[in-house]
């Protein structure tokens, strides 16, 4: 029996190099993406290691161990954009993540397909702006002199807020902004999803009579839980790496709130130039980043008995 | 009892329709407004701006905003930005095109190794610092091929691409086989005329990548006539601006005049591939 099964897939799979041979021009196709993850996406791991090294500074590179961490650990910026990264991530999950899932599902209460359609294209546009555009939209919108938001608390008799270079306000805005522009991203597949869910359960549901929200409930949204997952799993991996938003849109009056893990980096590394120390803080992010993502996934894995990744 | 129940809850039902639908357009508002204000801006004549308003309602009509800022310095940065964009889409479709061909068919030798090597850098990022090592010591810092090549593939666009494909029935390959066509004639005969819809939103995600790209050409590059629009346009709104205390004052209008230049691929690209642009997402984006 073992023999037979053995013969069998020897008779199915060619030898290795006829194979290869047959496949040349798929490989050939494979070949310029494949070199260029090599280069862009797997080589830059190997410079992880320099997080252990001095490198920056002095044309010599010596080995220093741990020091970069150590250093890390006890230095005070770290701990704070550590603390304003944390606080942006959670405050992303808690009040963007919700968003798209809520807009998709009042999209899909409308009836008139057209009107879907409209506000499905409207509700893309801004995720194709960039975040300079985006941050000049709202420094449009929350300007002190003519920004229409001052207008309006003026008209209630209020003091003018300067919310870009408020330290209270920022990030706020900065949640705000990310909403704007990612919402209709998320809405969009949501409502893709959507369209997936089998007729035949809300049939079922009413005669088990269930309400309208009832059927929402426990027919809609356990039909998407694993693209609401999935979701959930993709912003978890951007949040901690969040940077060319703040990046955009921070000033000097708002470092206290808005300075984050990858911005510090940043400046650590190119602007200030100490390669060894700056990669040793990205090196951490990315690492507390690919826990994050996999343990939610795991977790994840059991709830909808399939994992995502 | 029970028809009394119903009518009850279509009253509440409708209740319900109106407040959503007056939810919905304050949603469409909130995104219509900021983007018309940006639009009536730029075509306003100087007297209108300079007592700061915030414009709803178009007062004049002038293209001078325009012609000013194309007979500047932003010209050179328009034209570096259509340059990156167009050239960094070819050289990604190109790269990317082939690669989800090849990843789409299943008898691809070690096919689920290579795919491991796409989506592990989705949760795996190595961050900004070792990125600038390797772009650093290929000699690209300061060249327009510093903002093109680095980034020239997105693991995403490639798996919409590859999950597109994989739904074409593989006896149209297989029966072209027969025929004795190579990898590449089926791609370029069969393949690519029945992923019109894909390409034509994978081209226009990559076509806006590369244009809203800020962080990687301020990292990149050092000489100022090689920024981007966006460079320019950051450098305008947030370090020119009167209250952040530097530059020369510049008015509202032109200052909208460039950001309209920056939004302009969307603007226009996006209305006439939006239909496919949806269907093709439908097909890729649920699952990847």
């Amino acid at each position: 029996m073992k023999k037979n099964k053995k013969d069998g897939t020897v008779m199915i799979r060619q030898p290795l190099k006829t194979r290869i041979g047959r496949q040349k021009y798929l490989l050939l196709m494979l070949l310029p993406g494949m070199i260029w993850y090599l280069v862009f996406k797997y080589v830059p791991m190997l410079g992880l290691g320099l997080a252990f090294t001095d490198y920056g500074f002095r044309a010599k590179v010596s080995f220093v161990g741990l020091e970069n961490f150590h250093r890390l650990f006890t230095s005070s910026i770290f701990w704070k954009a550590f603390r304003n990264t944390i606080v942006l991530s959670i405050y992303n999950i808690v009040f963007y993540f919700p968003i798209p899932l809520i807009v998709a599902l009042l999209i899909n209460e409308l009836k008139s397909f057209k009107a879907k359609k409209a506000i499905q294209f409207l509700i893309y546009i801004p995720y194709f702006f960039s975040w300079v555009v985006v941050g000049s939209i709202f420094v449009n919108l929350l300007s002190p002199s003519y920004g229409p938001v001052n207008t309006i608390i003026k008209a209630f008799g209020g003091e003018p807020i300067y919310f870009m270079a408020s330290p209270d306000h920022f990030r706020s805005v900065m949640v705000l902004s990310y909403i704007w522009r990612q919402m209709g991203y998320g809405a969009v597949i949501f409502i893709a999803a959507l369209t997936t869910v089998d007729p035949q359960l809300f049939e079922a549901a009413m005669i088990d009579g269930c309400g309208h929200w009832g059927r929402v409930i426990h027919v809609t949204i356990p039909s998407i839980k694993s693209t609401i997952v999935t979701m959930l799993l993709l912003n978890l991996s951007h949040v901690l790496m969040i940077f060319e938003q703040v990046l955009v849109m921070y000033n000097s009056a708002v470092y206290d709130v808005a300075d984050v893990l990858q911005t510090y980096v940043y400046r650590e590394g190119i602007l200030s130039g100490d390669i060894g120390y700056s990669i040793a803080v990205g090196m951490f992010t990315s690492v507390i980043s690919l826990i994050l993502v996999l343990s939610t996934n795991k977790l994840s894995s059991k709830l909808l008995e399939e994992p995502i990744l | 009892m029970q028809n009394k129940n119903r009518i009850r809850e279509s009253a509440s039902r409708k209740i319900f329709n109106i407040i959503n639908k007056i939810i919905l357009a304050l949603v469409c508002l909130a995104i219509i407004v900021p983007i018309w204000n940006v639009l009536i801006t730029s075509v306003a004549v100087d007297a209108d701006v300079m007592g700061n308003d915030y414009l709803l309602v178009p007062h004049s009509f002038t293209f001078d905003n325009y012609y000013r800022v194309l007979h500047s310095g932003y010209m050179q940065a328009f034209k570096n930005s259509i340059f990156v964009a167009v050239v960094g889409t070819l050289l990604s479709m190109v790269i990317s095109v082939p690669m989800a061909y090849a990843l789409s068919r299943q008898e691809l030798i070690a096919r689920g190794f290579f795919m491991k090597v796409l989506t592990f850098t989705l949760v795996f990022d190595v961050g900004i610092m070792p990125f600038y090592i390797v772009v650093r010591s290929l000699g690209l810092i300061n060249t327009m091929a510093s903002v093109i090549v680095p980034v020239a593939v997105s693991t995403f666009n490639v798996i919409i691409i590859k999950n597109y494909m994989t739904s074409i029935p593989p006896s149209l390959v297989e029966s072209a086989k027969l025929d004795g066509c190579n990898d590449f004639v089926i791609l370029i005969k069969i393949i690519l005329p029945l992923s019109i819809s894909i390409l034509a939103a994978v081209i226009l995600f990559y076509f806006v990548s590369y244009w809203n790209r800020y962080f990687e050409v301020i990292m990149f590059i050092n000489d100022s006539r090689k920024y981007t629009l966006q460079v320019v346009l950051r450098g305008l709104m947030f370090e020119a601006d009167e209250t952040l205390g530097g530059g020369n004052y510049v008015y509202n209008n032109t200052k909208m005049a460039v950001m309209v230049l920056g939004m302009l691929p969307v603007l226009i690209i996006y209305p006439f591939i939006q239909k496919h642009f949806v269907s093709g997402l439908m097909v890729g984006g649920v699952k990847e």
